[in-house]
């Protein structure tokens, strides 16, 4: 008995200073701006911020320019890594090993550099308008094009890694016992390599959705002025039109976004681990 | 296990050099502070890199000259809370405790605030700061005896001289240049970059009365609507129908790379751009009538109830108005010099012989804001 409570007190000393560091860092100003997002002008509660977020035709047209861009960035970036780690996993060619060796490279580049890059390569009178002749080129700055493209490759590489890792846990015997059974390549997609990976999937798309619902810089940047996302117009309500409650508001509810798809990640991690205590 | 105890030693070896280190910095520092009888005095400032770069010129020539004076100079980056300073020498007087802020630079709001909380910031004339008889008349009237217009910028227009023809010279010009030049014209988001507010602001005060710049009452929000209608009317001749690219560099880029022929743009940015050939040399400015917004940038000194540090940065002030450093404002900032321009050469003056038509000064406070947000709202979303 003593030497589990030792070992008890072990494990909590060993957690507790990264949950302090949490505690201040993260649950403190979260907790302040909840706070804040329900004070009137007068310190008073009231709802007035989330009416104005829920009623205003602005706020309202960003809430679903975010959810679309959102929503469609994951799912392109899903499908595109999705193929790109089936094929670096069961392809042995050489173009599949060149692929493995740079698919990590835009996790490196800063974010603002690949921006201005990405501006200089598709704007109006940019490389590629030099190449096809700049009336054959469609709008891609200043347009959600752009901000799709841009999403798409910042997001692909880690989702890449994750979605490979997870491939390449399925062993090779599973495989090739299936095959030697008879089944089709589909056959094979559809009852194994799909069942066995959705999982991770699940978990890219929890990183996907928080990091884009939250960006900033490339929808700054490439985005049109309006309908803007979340990030933009909380940025625009915070510095410039110094509505700091409204933007807590946005803040909160956009917290709120991501704890819904934080907390369905937790759910099937539950889950699953339940049934392997099983 | 061998390599790690190499870097566990390694690792020692460098925790214990680097504490060794800043001890040592450490002594330094006080025993500097301890010895000698030198005035310490700070400045806080804020705005581009350009502002950075000057005053980390300035301050080492004028601690030379002055050499019973250390000036501490604290640089806050725009957009990172810049209002916080205000906020500390507010918080400070109330309190009845220092500071630590003794001169501030800061804007004609600043001014008004402190104004109207009191003894915040000390009042000055030529009695204290003689070189302020040399500034100009027209920069002194928003300072209240309270701050030393040090220099200036405004938005001129700037277009592309091969390309552009019938150069506009007024408002009214301008708005049918861009209705006939369908795509070639671009101001940058307002809630971005002081250009495109200007060009906003101008254009809709442009439709209301004289002296309209001056209101600061909220009732004057219900004549913007003609403003608005203008700006609406013109968004679909703007760059690809209505693109506001984001911050002052937005549209100097496109207009570098010939995306449009002619932008609202800070007199300053151009000018070094132009000068450091980031800018086409192609590119012109000019002011149009009535001008577009701009105006001076003041220091204030700060009232902390010590007469030592007061009159150390008085000779600051005073020294930031000689022709030595208002050559350097011109020279490396390309602002606006704060002194009055027959005290400068005439190859300055020259250099700003394309803007010097003025500016208008802004003066509504927080309306500012409020035109930025129904902006985003009516025409941005338009």
């Amino acid at each position: 008995m003593r030497k589990q409570w030792k070992s008890a007190l072990l494990g909590l000393g060993l957690v507790m200073p990264s949950f302090l560091i949490l505690l201040v860092l993260v649950m403190y100003p979260v907790w302040s701006s909840i706070k804040t997002s329900f004070t009137g002008a007068d310190d008073q509660f009231t709802f007035e911020h989330y009416q104005y977020i829920f009623t205003e035709p602005l706020i309202l047209n960003n809430i679903r320019h975010t959810l679309i861009v959102t929503v469609l960035s994951c799912l392109l970036v899903l499908i595109i890594a999705y193929s790109i780690a089936i094929y670096l996993r069961f392809s042995q060619s050489t173009v599949a090993r060149w692929i493995n060796k740079t698919y990590l490279i835009p996790m490196f580049i800063p974010g603002v550099i690949a921006v201005y890059g990405f501006i200089n390569f598709y704007r109006d009178n940019g490389w590629v308008a030099r190449i096809i002749g700049e009336e054959y080129m469609p709008a891609i700055i200043y347009n959600v094009k752009g901000l799709l493209m841009i999403n798409i490759w910042f997001n692909i590489p880690f989702t890449t890694m994750l979605l490979i890792s997870a491939l390449q846990s399925i062993p090779n015997s599973i495989i090739e016992g299936a095959k030697d059974a008879g089944a089709n390549q589909w056959r094979l997609f559809w009852h194994f390599i799909l069942p066995l990976s959705y999982r991770t999937m699940l978990v890219a798309l929890t990183f996907l959705f928080m990091g884009i619902v939250g960006s900033f810089t490339a929808p700054f940047l490439i985005d049109r002025n309006a309908p803007q996302m979340l990030g933009v117009s909380m940025q625009q309500h915070f510095s410039v039109f110094n509505e700091i409650e409204q933007s807590s508001s946005l803040a909160v509810f956009m917290f709120l976004l991501c704890s819904i798809v934080g907390c369905f990640y937790i759910y099937s991690n539950i889950k699953e681990s339940k049934k392997e205590l099983k | 296990m061998k390599w790690f105890n190499g870097v566990k030693q390694i690792v020692t070896g460098v925790i214990i050099g680097l504490s060794a280190l800043s001890l040592v910095a450490c002594s330094s520092g006080n025993d500097e502070g301890d010895t000698s009888d030198k005035t310490e005095i700070s400045l806080y400032s804020s705005g581009s890199k350009n502002v950075e770069e000057f005053w980390e010129e300035v301050i080492p020539m004028f601690e030379e000259e002055h050499d019973h004076i250390e000036v501490e100079f604290v640089f806050v980056p725009s957009g990172t809370g810049g209002q916080s300073t205000m906020d500390r020498i507010l918080a400070a007087n109330e309190s009845g405790n220092d500071s630590g802020v003794d001169i501030y630079e800061g804007s004609l709001e600043d001014i008004l605030r402190g104004k109207e909380d009191g003894d915040i910031f000390y009042p000055l004339t030529s009695n204290n700061i003689e070189n302020l008889s040399n500034v100009q008349e027209s920069n002194l009237a928003g300072a209240n005896d309270l701050a030393v217009p040090y220099r200036a910028s405004s938005v001129v227009l700037a277009y592309n001289e091969e390309t552009v023809t019938d150069i506009p010279d007024t408002a009214e010009e301008l708005y049918q240049w861009i209705k006939d030049h369908p795509g070639r014209f671009a101001y940058n988001d307002p809630s971005t970059g002081g250009a495109g507010s200007s060009f906003v602001l101008s254009t809709v005060y442009n439709q209301l009365e004289e002296g309209a710049m001056d209101i600061q009452d909220e009732s004057i929000m219900e004549e913007w609507g003609k403003g608005f209608d203008l700006l609406n009317e013109l968004a679909p001749n703007m760059y690809q129908e209505g693109v506001y690219p984001k911050k002052n560099q937005g549209t100097l880029d496109l207009l570098a790379n010939g995306e449009v022929d002619m932008i609202p743009a800070w007199s300053d940015m151009a000018l070094e751009q132009i000068n450091k050939g980031l800018l086409p040399e192609s590119i012109k400015l000019k002011q149009i009538q009535p001008a577009f917004t701009g105006g001076p940038s003041y220091l204030m000194l700060a009232n902390n109830d010590d007469e030592a540090r007061k009159e150390a940065a008085e000779e600051l002030l005073n020294y930031v108005l000689t022709t030595d450093v208002q050559e350097i404002v011109i020279d490396q900032m390309y602002g606006y010099p704060g002194i009055k321009w027959d005290l400068l050469s005439e190859e300055d003056q020259e250099k700003f012989a394309d803007v010097m038509d003025g500016y208008r000064i802004f003066n509504g406070g927080e309306l500012g804001g409020k035109l930025t947000e129904q902006w985003q709202k009516e025409v941005a979303a338009q």
